[in-house]
């Protein structure tokens, strides 16, 4: 097991150095370079250009290209992700500013639509062709196909402003403390943005329940004499349990990038809400390391899954 | 039949009907026989006949769209005779049948065994929920029986996953799991099909075992005449949901009295007697289990059919084991005898 942990953090080494060279392309590709970005364009056109190519030695711009994507790397390595250009704010203090947010809105939706998800599915598949199962496959149905910022818009309404039940947007306060004071504002967020997944998840739980419940170990199960709940639980849910994790796992980076709309909605202080600000205003270093951010996530999920799945299927451990 | 002293189960007149789309299949016509104790029952027919229904209906495993028409299955255990056909389908009292008393093995063991469970704990399931036994008793319980099973090293095996076993391997696992907390009854549904046919023998000098040290009483539905004619002390034909002949082994193997039981016997190759022998295939197939023919259901195949026929034949006793559902018996049972 532990080696099969192993290979696959080894295998995600060289995976990640492409990446970080892709994006790194990426960033040297975008017009202009970091001086064009410090200096205004009207002071720039009035400079002279010896000072400016002295500027660029003294940044290191004048050396090759993969000796600065050396830099960049090492110094992302130990934490040093560059400045924002738009005030130059290192972007390691932006990302542990927004980053908590972002994770607490996501693993609050991730841990909501897993239960719930999983729960619904199961409840769907035991009581197949019922009133149930119908009700919420038609749930389920507009869950997937309705996008999320339109029911972020209808939650707002509904609840924030004609119940006024819950807070409409933002995440702190002046005097909040505890997690407890945030909790209202994190209710409504959280829930649209589990509202996909927890469509999918439920779904995906449904077939995959069914699935395990045709199979012939279930009979066996109940040749066995054993209550309905185990035989249900413990032989059904448990083998069809494996496809739900490996759906939920990579649905892990979509739930980033879900936050980001959803962010965007609620005023939701985060990563996603920083990306556009960035975006709109051409902060490429930003751009490029929140993107480095998200793609990271896909690996660490992808390798999440493979661990879970092997710790859920004896079948998958390889060389135990 | 026999007084019911040694009998283990009687099936009386049992009727299981399959519901679909508001039609209605009679997948067991009324079928009447008895699981003697320390005796093996063979079940043989063709696919489709009620082999499995049979065995399902019993252990009242059968599928939701089903139901149990007609008829008793009456289970004479220790503490009385207990109506099977009367209790709920998942129900405790059903349950509590399920595993110890009756316990039953399949027809596939590559996925008769949930594979994300070792095979040990698979074993334990059983044993925790009928028996009292504490953790460890059970767990060495499960290596006992994986040994008598004839699994090697089973302080070891008992602990793997059924992937690592292989397909004989897991029908001795199934057979140790069933025989876990010492059946009265074993229903064992075409155990050896899916297998080797060097590991089906093995397979069924196992459960001869079992069936002899443990006076285990065993219900073997197969369709293989060699595994009747070694293994069986009764027989019974089925075609169509009905027992169409029924009797001791010597009795039915040697003196076949329906039609249809005659034309099975002929439809088996023998060894030795070289590739061009007539094998002689009953013709025509089965009928639409939705659309059955009056009278005999074997009546459009058989070579002996008369306008009688249109009538369904009454089960007759030619001797007070021997059985059949035949109009024409007696001349066809002297004609075997010639």
């Amino acid at each position: 097991m532990l080696t099969y942990i192993i290979r696959r953090v080894l295998i995600l080494i060289p995976m990640a150095l492409v990446i970080c060279f892709l994006v790194y392309l990426g960033l040297e590709m975008t017009p202009g370079d970091a001086v064009s970005f410090m200096i205004s364009p009207d002071a720039l056109s009035s400079m002279d250009p010896a000072q400016l190519a002295e500027m660029r030695e003294a940044l290191g711009l004048g050396q090759p290209f993969i000796v600065r994507f050396w830099i960049w790397l090492s110094s992302l390595l130990q934490g040093n992700f560059g400045y924002s250009t738009s005030g130059g704010v290192p972007i390691g203090r932006i990302l542990s500013d927004r980053l908590p947010a972002t994770l607490e809105l996501s693993v609050a939706a991730l841990v909501l639509s897993t239960i719930l998800g999983s729960l619904l599915g199961v409840i769907s598949a035991l009581k197949r062709g019922s009133k149930t199962d119908s009700a919420l496959t038609v749930v389920g149905m507009l869950g997937v196909s309705v996008p999320e910022f339109f029911f972020g818009l209808v939650a707002i309404l509904i609840f924030g402003l004609n119940l006024g039940w819950l807070p409409v947007g933002g995440r702190m306060m002046p005097g909040y403390v505890t997690f407890w004071d945030r909790l209202p504002h994190l209710i409504m967020p959280a829930s649209v943005l589990s509202i996909m997944l927890t469509a999918g998840v439920m779904r995906y739980a449904r077939s995959s329940m069914l699935d395990a419940l045709s199979k012939d170990f279930i009979k066996t199960a109940r040749s066995k004499g054993i209550p309905e709940w185990r035989v249900n639980l413990l032989h059904g849910f448990r083998v069809a349990l494996t496809p739900v994790v490996v759906l939920i796992g990579f649905r892990l980076p979509v739930l980033l990038g879900g936050s980001v709309i959803i962010e965007q909605v609620f005023q939701w202080p985060g990563i996603g809400n920083e990306f556009i600000s960035a975006v709109r205003g051409q902060d490429y270093p930003v751009v490029m390391t929140i993107a480095l951010l998200s793609v990271m996530t896909v690996l660490v999920a992808s390798l999440i899954v493979d661990v879970l799945t092997a710790v859920i299927d004896p079948r998958v451990r390889l060389g135990d | 039949m026999t007084d019911t002293q040694d009998v283990a189960i009687s099936v009386r007149d049992l009727k299981t009907f399959f519901y679909t789309n508001n039609r209605c299949n009679r997948a067991i016509n009324g079928v009447s026989f008895d699981i003697k104790k320390g005796k093996t029952l063979c079940i043989v027919g063709e696919s489709g006949c009620g082999k499995s229904v049979t065995a399902a209906t019993i252990m009242q495993l059968l599928p939701r769209l089903s139901r149990i028409e007609e008829g008793e299955i009456i289970y004479h255990s220790e503490d009385g005779d207990i109506p099977l056909h009367a209790l709920e389908r998942n129900g405790r009292d059903m349950r509590r049948i399920r595993g110890s008393e009756i316990a039953m093995i399949f027809q596939d063991p590559m996925t008769a065994l949930n594979p994300v469970y070792s095979v040990g704990f698979q074993i334990k399931e059983s044993l925790k929920y009928h028996t009292n036994l504490g953790r460890k008793k059970a767990h060495e319980k499960a290596v006992d029986l994986l040994r008598e099973m004839g699994i090697s090293m089973p302080e070891k095996r008992v602990n793997d996953f059924p992937h690592r076993y292989s397909g004989g391997m897991r029908q001795r696992a199934m057979i140790a799991m069933a025989m876990s907390c010492s059946p009265k009854v074993l229903i064992a549904d075409e155990p050896t099909t899916a297998l080797d046919v060097t590991i089906q023998a093995q397979i069924f000098e196992l459960m001869d075992k079992l069936k002899r040290e443990h006076g285990t009483g065993i219900m073997l539905i197969t369709h293989d005449m060699g595994v009747v004619a070694e293994l069986a002390d009764d027989v019974a034909v089925m075609y169509m949901g009905n027992i169409v002949e029924a009797g001791t082994v010597d009795e039915v193997l040697r003196n076949p009295a329906h039609p249809y039981t005659r034309a099975l016997l002929a439809s088996v190759p023998v060894l030795g007697k070289g590739k061009n022998q007539d094998i002689q295939a009953i013709r025509g197939s089965t009928p639409d289990p939705y659309d059955r023919p009056k009278g005999c259901q074997f009546a459009a195949r058989c070579d002996f059919a008369t306008a009688q026929c249109e009538a369904m034949p009454a089960e007759t006793h030619i001797t007070p084991t021997h059985r059949v559902m035949c109009w024409r018996y007696k001349e066809l049972s002297g004609h075997a005898a010639e």
